[in-house]
């Protein structure tokens, strides 16, 4: 069973290495490190890490949008006193991304067939629509273009040839991390923020 | 532990290979011990041997029985395997779980080539050790073993018949070109007794059980090989060794269609839940990518089993999609048409020659646009003319007939027509036939002549669509 989440930082740089992007971000101790991350002004998410804590938003533990200083403070602050009841926390700061569409890029390991990547409609949607297409590693391109052809919502995700391209190359790339990794059972990438020209993922879940 | 000694034991493990030739011995034997085998027809053991009586195997018949004193349904029994002392293909073991340890030794001993265990009460209800004794065992003489808990084989051209089901219970298939395999016995057989009533036959079945020895792996490799199997049917729980069933998988599609039933979909989702993914990619969804991944055709229900069977036995490949819909009733076609869409299918259009050539060959009241409505007093003439037509239409990738037999016009002229064409032609065409008596006679003349006929227009598009699927899987494949 998998037990331990990979540190967001950790998560980042191992997924870096494979050119799957991610939100830039870092661990703070003080409101004042927080407020120098923004660069006099730019958005900010913050965000309460801890193993007891899986779903954030549910549990009132992100905060997004913070531009200015009292903001940041405020929220700082905040969640430093919601999270004292699941110590052992983090707080982690990460640059906010715009963007109009959010997807869900994930990987499992199936006791039979070993390896699965999956693909859906991502952010608050993955439960309610439940909106996601399934394919054992390693994927070819054929596959990842299928997977986005099975989902309903294929045509909102990658509406035209350039998105699609873009989403195809990433669902490769993560197939190719996911069975280099052999320890990670499970990720999540969610949501995956697309934007004009180019995608984020912006919350990281590995367990290993 | 000494090297040696590891090899030695790996020697007496049974191999892929060894597990498909066992198969192979145990669809075709040439001779057939029935252990458990009795004169009282309560026993299981009685059941087995009546029928290899009434389906009329021809091969030799032991029957074995530790009571035995004399003959048991007209043959010479014998008290213990051993004591045959002639060759002996396949032992058919309908004897209490508890004693089939010692007899895989004893088949050992009288030089048996392959065993089926139809007895139950292993795993299945918790009696672990006792199945492992017989893989151990099984591996040990490098005997392939079908089973436990399972229903064995049947063959309908070499006539074995190992299944406990009384012949005047569950109707046998004729010969045909549709394998089907189950782990379950009583899908099995209940899907077994609805083929023997379809037009298609049978060429094997094998349940399978525990797959203790013999799994759905081994079964894929024997089948993909097998010339008399042109369609596979397979209904299972679960696998055993995924990554070799995809493997098998991979070349059984690229030689002919495997549709798939996996039971337990509705199985509550993986435990170990820290993640989204892994609560959306639970075992169905894992089993349901492998299926789509591999060109698996994924059947929703018994019922499909037989549908598509239909189509996959009769029909040639199509890889387009566009559906031209002629019907001698406008209000089925209206329903036709709506099936089409909610399968992934689509309405064809008429090139401007069909539409010519169309309102030249019929009656004004015939309106030239799709779905073509030939009007109820429709001929045999008027089906004849149109198929004429739109069989050549490039426009045209496949035909639903939709052929009423209530009308005055339909009778079996039209089925004649209908077969005429549909066995002729490069397209794929499905009839739809709904009715009653009158309509069953011809449906049923149709199907004898390979004609897949449907009774809703829902099953005969989904028929379709999963013809296309798998043709464009293929086709892919093969580029």
């Amino acid at each position: 069973m998998p037990g331990k989440l990979v540190d967001y930082v950790e998560a980042y740089k191992m997924l870096g290495a494979y050119e799957i992007k991610a939100a830039e971000a870092k661990y703070v101790s003080s409101a004042k490190e927080a407020i120098e991350f923004s660069h006099g002004g730019e958005p900010l998410a913050m965000k309460v890490i801890s193993e007891k804590a899986l779903h954030k938003s549910k549990s009132g533990l992100v905060r997004l949008g913070l531009s200015k200083p009292a903001d940041i403070e405020g929220a700082f602050e905040d969640l430093s006193a919601k999270a004292q009841k699941i110590k052992p926390y983090k707080i982690l700061v990460q640059k906010m991304v715009k963007g109009d569409k959010e997807i869900i890029v994930g990987g499992k390991t199936d006791e039979q067939f070993g390896k699965l990547i999956l693909v859906g409609l991502g952010g608050i949607y993955v439960e309610t629509f439940k909106d996601v297409a399934i394919r054992v590693c390693p994927i070819n391109e054929y596959d990842a273009n299928e997977m986005l052809d099975q989902l309903k919502s294929g045509k909102i995700i990658a509406p035209d040839e350039q998105s699609r391209k873009m989403l195809t190359n990433l669902l490769l790339k993560v197939s190719k991390f996911i069975l280099d990794h052999k320890e990670i059972e499970e990720l999540d990438l969610n949501p995956v923020i697309i934007y004009e020209g180019g995608y984020c993922a912006v919350d990281l879940r590995l367990m290993r | 532990m000494a090297p040696d000694k590891v090899k030695q034991e790996n020697n007496g493990i049974l191999s892929d290979a060894d597990k498909v030739k066992g198969l192979a011995i145990m669809m075709n034997p040439k001779s057939v011990a029935i252990v458990g085998a009795s004169q009282n027809p309560d026993k299981v053991g009685h059941v087995i041997l009546q029928n290899y009586l009434d389906v009329g195997y021809s091969g030799k018949l032991y029957p074995v029985n530790a009571n035995a004193a004399g003959k048991i349904l007209g043959l010479e029994s014998y008290r213990n395997i051993t004591e045959i002392k002639k060759p002996i293909d396949l032992a058919v073991i309908a004897i209490p779980a508890k004693f089939t340890s010692e007899l895989i030794t004893e088949c050992h001993k009288a030089g048996v080539k392959s065993i089926v265990v139809v007895s139950s009460g292993y795993a299945e209800i918790g009696e672990v050790k006792l199945e492992q004794e017989l893989i151990d065992l099984a591996n040990k003489y490098k005997i392939p073993l079908l089973g436990p808990n399972c229903l064995g084989v049947m063959d309908l051209k070499s006539r074995v018949d190992t299944l406990f089901l009384p012949t005047f219970k569950i109707d046998r298939p004729s010969i045909g070109g549709v394998s089907f395999v189950s782990q379950s016995g009583a899908v099995g057989s209940s899907t077994l007794d609805i083929i023997a009533n379809e037009g298609f036959g049978l060429s094997k079945f094998i349940s399978y059980g525990n797959a203790s020895v013999i799994d759905e792996t081994d079964i894929l490799n024997y089948l993909a090989k097998d010339e008399d199997t042109k369609v596979i049917l397979y209904y299972i729980e679960g696998v055993k060794r995924g990554r070799a069933f995809i493997e098998a998988a991979k070349k059984a599609t690229l030689k002919k269609p495997i549709v798939v039933l996996k039971g337990g979909r509705t199985e509550a989702g993986s435990k170990a839940a820290h993640s989204h993914t892994a609560s959306l990619a639970g075992s169905y969804e894992a089993y349901d990518a492998v299926f789509r991944q591999f060109g698996l055709i994924r059947a929703d229900d018994i019922q499909d089993f037989v549908s598509f069977s239909k189509i996959f036995v009769s029909q040639p490949k199509c890889t387009g999609n566009r559906i031209a819909i002629m019907t001698n009733g406008g209000g089925v076609g209206v329903v036709g048409t709506d099936s089409l869409y909610s399968n992934g299918l689509q309405l064809a259009e008429l090139s401007e020659e069909s539409k010519k050539a169309l309102k030249k060959a019929l009656p004004p009241i015939v309106g030239v646009n799709m779905p073509i409505d030939m009007a109820g007093d429709a001929d045999d003439k008027r089906f004849s003319a149109t198929l004429d037509i739109i069989s050549k239409d490039p426009n045209i990738d496949a035909i639903m007939a939709i052929t009423l037999f209530q009308t005055p016009g339909a009778d079996s002229r039209v089925a004649s027509t209908l077969i005429h064409y549909g066995t002729t032609m490069e397209k794929p065409m499905v009839v739809v036939s709904i009715g009653g008596s009158y309509t069953a006679v011809h449906k049923m003349m149709m199907e004898r002549s390979g004609i897949p006929v449907y009774d809703s227009p829902n099953t005969a598009s989904r028929a379709l669509a999963a013809l296309i699927g798998y043709s464009k899987y293929l086709h892919r494949m093969r580029k």
